[in-house]
């Protein structure tokens, strides 16, 4: 099961804590009002039965009473229903027969001993109260059966309400769970935020300092982190950049000095000749290699984007390298994107060297522009590469298995490096497929602005 | 043959370029010093020279400003830095082409071999005078004019208003211009073009700042128009 996240969590940890607390008060309301009411109501009856009790003895005092007579007479209210038992035997308001059932006969005894009782009873399946009092004189047990309905309808109603409130407090709690989730966690989006922005290149990328100092805590932090981070990569750069810029002047005379020998390798013995052709080789290597170091120390600085005729640089350059106008294919509007044209080149220019050193040369260079995107495909008919390989022969100094198995390390092991950082300059990418009918399909995709 | 000078400090790279371009077929007189070349260029007038930004003394750039006040001869900077505070600020100078080191010896020399084509300048037919507003360019004479003043431009600024002047009106990509140019096929430095168009500007135009003639076509180029 997938984890809850922090925020729905905490709501509804505001959510459960809000119920719980809501339904201990809500019961504790409803027991303590039932109660009270409850006590009040029955402790009225009782006094009102005391009072008909007075009554019916008086009644019952005269010669052949006529108990029925008695019994009506009583001014009970709507709720109170007289009943009287005397020698064994029940009498009631013609309106009122049947409840005497209702009557426990535990209370009965009770009376008839003499003593006084309550009882909470059930009548008709509604709650009802019965007060007996004894009226000894008369040798009679005198009962006031009340049904407790209407009180018991107060106690639903209380019941709703209460539960009502407590169904809104519990949501209430789950808002207030989600603000204060979100208020609590919205320095970390902004953290967030600047990570991903660092993450797709923008290494200037802060979070805005917060006026609460436990974020601000935060955000410093991040910050100083970033700013670390920055300055080891930063001097690695440097050094990187360094170090090349200190070979340039050795190569300069290392590449003059091979001319001289080159331009009469034919007069050399062949040993020597091919001792030559080495030494020209290899400086030619070493030239691009301290070339692309250069460029790679610094292609994580923002690119220079112009209005560049890509399409017109894209032809020019598929030329100069030897493919036929067939094999370049222009589809688009053909509008100018702005790009680093400097960039652009060496993005082309790479691949192809790419495709000319594992693939067997490109077969085919599209250019596609519109307004938002330009996209770059290189394609050759070599052996592709295998999916598992297709993020890692963008590392520095990687050469893909195959290449080494075919004894492939000329080249600089960064040519495609340099693509990837070029395309990321752009905030583009740049991606490897397989070429309909066999072979790499390298796509280049930028987008034609700033920020678009 | 060609006279080439070379100014440069380090004696290896001297040596081995002077080796390598005596190859190519030029006649090499190299010195280690902005002064000692600049006093050699004096006495013995070099048809192309090459230096180096960084020497001691007199450095590169001041060695270049001192060279165009002597005349126009074609000037190309060999240096390892490669920012572009360098480069324009070579080229602002009066370098008529910027290479990074390390350079190849057949990169280097197509570069002068196309600075010598120029400097030999376009040749052409019937002589004629083009119009531009107030300029007045005859490209068989070599001669540009400022209403009634002449206008002194080195042969790469010449160079570039003649093609310029070539498809009046018409505007000519960064591209372009460092094709016809500067012989560059592809991957030429749109900052030689950029840098080459203000100097011009500066020499042709009443208002540098706000040009009538030699306008920026924004994402496209350059043009030169009446």
């Amino acid at each position: 099961m997938k984890r809850l996240g922090l925020r729905a969590r905490v709501t509804a940890v505001f959510a459960l804590g809000a119920l719980a607390l809501s339904t201990a008060l809500s019961s504790v309301a409803y027991q303590i009002t039932r109660q009270n009411l409850l006590t009040e109501r029955e402790r009225t009856l009782v006094r009102s039965a005391y009072f008909d009790a007075v009554i019916v003895r008086e009644g019952l005092r005269a010669e052949n009473p006529a108990i029925s007579e008695v019994l009506r007479g009583l001014d009970t209210g709507e709720t109170r229903r007289p009943v009287l038992r005397r020698e064994g035997q029940w009498f009631s308001r013609s309106a009122d027969t049947g409840i005497t059932d209702s009557i426990p006969v535990a209370l009965q005894r009770l009376v008839s001993e003499g003593t006084p009782g309550t009882q909470r009873v059930d009548l008709d399946g509604e709650p009802a109260f019965v007060v007996g009092v004894p009226l000894d004189e008369v040798d009679t047990g005198f009962y006031e059966v009340t049904t407790l309905a209407e009180l018991e309808r107060t106690f639903n109603v209380l019941a709703t309400v209460l539960g009502v409130a407590a169904l809104g407090t519990t949501l209430a709690g789950a808002a207030l769970g989600v603000y204060a989730s979100r208020r609590v966690l919205e320095p970390l989006t902004g953290v967030a935020r600047a990570a991903d922005e660092i993450a797709t290149g923008d290494i200037s990328a802060r979070v805005a300092r917060d006026t609460d100092p436990d974020l601000d805590r935060l955000a410093v932090a991040f910050n100083s982190m970033v700013d670390a981070v920055q300055a080891k990569a930063d001097a690695d750069r440097r050094f990187a950049g360094d170090v090349s810029h200190e070979l340039r002047s050795p190569l300069q005379t290392l590449s003059a000095a091979t001319s001289v020998l080159a331009r009469r390798r034919d007069s050399l013995e062949p040993r020597t000749a091919a001792a030559v052709d080495l030494l020209t080789e290899e400086v030619t290597r070493f030239e691009q290699l301290v070339s692309d170091l250069l460029v790679l120390s610094r292609s994580d600085l923002p690119a220079e984007r112009r209005p560049t005729d890509v399409v017109g640089l894209v032809r020019g350059i598929a030329r100069q390298r030897g493919l036929t106008e067939e094999q370049i294919e222009v589809t688009g509007d053909g509008s100018r994107p702005e790009v680093d044209q400097r960039r652009f080149e060496q993005i082309l220019v790479n691949l192809l060297d790419n495709a000319d050193r594992h693939g067997g040369g490109a077969v085919r260079v599209g250019i596609c522009t519109d307004p938002v995107l330009v996209r770059l495909e290189v394609d050759d008919e070599g052996p592709g590469v295998p999916p598992d390989e297709r993020e890692l022969v963008f590392d520095r100094f990687a050469r893909g298995r195959a290449a080494s198995a075919r004894g492939g390390t000329d080249g600089t092991g960064l040519g495609l490096a340099l693509v990837k950082q070029h395309a990321l300059a752009h905030r583009g990418s740049v991606q490897i497929a397989d070429r309909p009918g066999g072979g790499a399909r390298f796509v280049v995709e930028l987008p034609a602005r700033e920020g678009s | 043959m060609a006279r080439l000078l070379i100014v440069e400090d380090d004696d290896r790279i001297r040596l081995s370029l002077k080796m390598a371009l005596e190859d190519e077929g030029y006649t090499v007189k190299d010195v280690p010093t902005a002064e000692e070349g600049l006093a050699d260029h004096a006495a013995n007038p070099a048809d192309l020279v090459l230096v180096d930004l960084m020497l001691p003394g007199m450095d590169g750039f001041d060695c270049i400003r001192s060279l165009r006040k002597l005349g126009d001869v074609p000037i190309v900077v060999v240096s390892a830095r490669d920012d572009t505070h360098d480069v324009v600020a070579a080229l602002e100078a009066g370098a008529d082409d910027y290479v990074v080191k390390p350079v190849a010896v057949k990169e280097l020399s197509a570069r002068l071999r196309a600075l010598k084509r120029r400097a030999r300048g376009s040749g052409g037919d019937a002589p004629k005078t083009l119009r531009f507003g107030e300029i007045e360019l005859r490209p068989e004479a070599g001669e540009v004019q400022l209403g009634e003043d002449p206008v002194h431009l080195t042969r790469t600024e010449f160079r570039l208003l003649c093609e310029l002047a070539d498809q009046q009106g018409r505007v000519l990509s960064r591209q372009q211009l460092l094709d016809r140019v500067w012989g560059y096929e592809v991957f030429g430095d749109d900052r030689l073009v950029d840098v080459h168009v203000g100097r011009l500007r500066r020499k042709i135009e009443r208002d540098p700042a706000n040009p009538k003639h030699l306008l920026t076509v924004r994402g496209l180029g350059y043009k030169l128009q009446a």
